[in-house]
């Protein structure tokens, strides 16, 4: 392992030289871009790869004086690669700048799925805007290209992520969109009753009791085969819980859907909010009477 | 002579019929009782055995005619003793069988011969069995219910990879249009690099010529 941090800090300072000095015919970037490539897969083997990373954003401003913004953002990526293992905040920087490389390449399709790796980090450290954000430009650079599928995934997360942070109306209809499209499809329309009961326990945070009535009938329009299925009696009997604040048969109709099928944690933590609100209202009423 | 062949005779005939008898009977007796008339029928077949074997010498020692005759009803009686013994040895096989099986279950033999002994156990007994099998049916549609969430997201997999298949194919288009554009850039390329070549072997020609003619003048001046 030594072996190869000794070889990798060997060819960086090579590169620096042939940076400092003079060159014939001013070949210089090309070889010192050349010998950081060598440096950083060095430091990629010997597995520092905060020294990789660094290598590798030298390598990518060697490009950029060289014009070949292609290379200069695939090194950027590369570069945000290596520091995803250990810095996340310089792996986003390096992603950025990436992804504006390649926007002005007009490679769309590289940018929007760096895009959705960014916006991956910021899931993973927990910051949930910042990742609606990058999944929402996401999506439109997918959509722009067609990807339809890929669109859809990105922006299912954004209604996911909405949801948690109670944007119920913009998380609906995201849902009810994808369900849309997903019915002309013949190998996603299965799906489609998944993301109408994600539709549905949308609709019931909202707390909105026409609305739900509404959107019920809605649905089975939009899927005439919605109403025979398990996900249709649970919403309807949530959304009759709801009308009538009873929180015992809330609870039923949860605990007789969870039997068959484990509820995933979002739609846990969005049903226990919709408790809630039936309890503090339960509370309310009490209280006024 | 044939007096005393026909006394065995008589014998032999008697006796295969007991134990063809209790052959039949044993086959449905089974347990401890089975085992007896099994070595009671096998003493009967030694005996038999011994009796075909002494009217075999009788018949040897009496006249050729009548010796044909006993020689072929020695015959018969002979494959008659051989299906008796097959079936005695078929029944004490299954014999065999059905005593380790017995064994076996004899405890549950008794549980259950205890039990059904008592109505209301009975009833509790059915009870519980529908039971055990509402539950299995119940887990069995669980896991029809995780197969069709599973099936849905291999369809949606599926898809996926449909349409990164017809992008990788489109791109494959454009990159065969851009591989023949850049086959004619690279041709014209080359007839220009000719161009030059011809043009500056050209101009080398006439300036060498120019030389020569000038030096040809300066010296013969």
């Amino acid at each position: 392992m030594s072996d190869h941090i000794a070889r990798g800090e060997d060819f960086e300072k090579k590169a620096e030289k042939k940076l400092s000095g003079w060159g014939l015919f001013g070949s210089k970037y090309e070889d010192a871009a050349d010998l950081f490539d060598k440096a950083a897969n060095s430091f990629k083997l010997a597995k520092s790869w905060d020294q990789a990373g660094a290598v590798y954003v030298k390598l990518a401003n060697c490009h950029l004086k060289l014009d070949s913004k292609h290379e200069a953002a695939n090194a950027f990526a590369d570069a945000a690669h290596c520091y995803k293992k250990s810095n996340i905040k310089e792996s986003i920087s390096c992603l950025e700048q990436s992804v504006n490389l390649f926007l002005d390449i007009g490679r769309l399709n590289m940018s929007a799925r760096y895009y959705k790796e960014i916006a991956e980090l910021y899931e993973q450290e927990q910051n949930l805007e910042q990742a609606i954000v990058y999944y929402e430009r996401a999506a439109d650079l997918f959509q722009s290209e067609e990807v339809t599928t890929s669109a859809n995934q990105c922006k299912q997360k954004v209604a996911q992520f909405a949801a948690q942070l109670e944007q119920y109306q913009k998380a609906i209809e995201i849902y009810e969109e994808i369900a849309r499209q997903s019915l002309n499809n013949n190998l996603l329309k299965y799906g489609v009753k998944g993301h109408l009961l994600n539709a549905g326990i949308c609709q019931l945070c909202k707390g909105d009791v026409v609305a739900i009535s509404n959107a019920l009938e809605k649905y089975q329009e939009l899927d005439p085969t919605f109403s025979g299925t398990r996900e249709y009696k649970l919403l309807r009997d949530l959304a009759a819980a709801v009308d009538e604040e009873d929180i015992a048969k809330f609870t039923d109709a949860v605990k007789e859907f969870d039997s068959m099928t484990q509820l995933d944690a979002w739609k846990t933590t969005l049903l226990l909010r919709v408790k809630e609100a039936l309890k503090a209202k339960e509370l309310e009423e009490d209280d006024l009477t | 002579m044939s007096a005393v062949f026909e006394g065995y005779e008589k014998q032999y005939c008697e006796l295969s019929a007991n134990l063809s008898k209790k052959c039949s009977s044993a086959g449905l007796l089974d347990g401890e009782q089975k085992k007896q008339k099994i070595s009671e029928i096998k003493s009967g077949l030694d005996t038999a055995e011994a009796l075909i074997r002494k009217m075999d010498l009788e018949a040897r020692g009496l006249q050729p005619n009548i010796k044909a005759v006993l020689l072929a009803k020695l015959r018969e009686y002979k494959s008659d003793l051989n299906n008796l013994k097959s079936e005695v040895k078929q029944i004490a096989s299954t014999n065999l069988d059905q005593a380790a099986r017995d064994d076996l279950l004899e405890a549950g033999m008794a549980d259950t011969l205890a039990v059904s002994a008592n109505q209301r156990d009975r009833l509790l007994m059915s009870t519980e069995r529908l039971n055990n099998s509402s539950n299995r049916i119940m887990e069995s549609r669980k896991v029809m219910l995780e197969t069709e969430e599973l099936g849905v997201s291999l369809l949606h997999d599926l898809h996926q990879q449909r349409q990164s298949l017809l992008h990788a194919n489109n791109t494959m288009h454009g990159v065969d249009d851009n591989i023949s554009r850049s086959k004619k850039i690279i041709s014209n390329i080359s007839r220009r690099m000719d161009r030059n070549k011809w043009i500056i072997g050209a101009i080398i020609t006439v300036l060498v010529i120019a030389i020569a003619v000038i030096l040809y003048f300066k010296l013969s001046k």
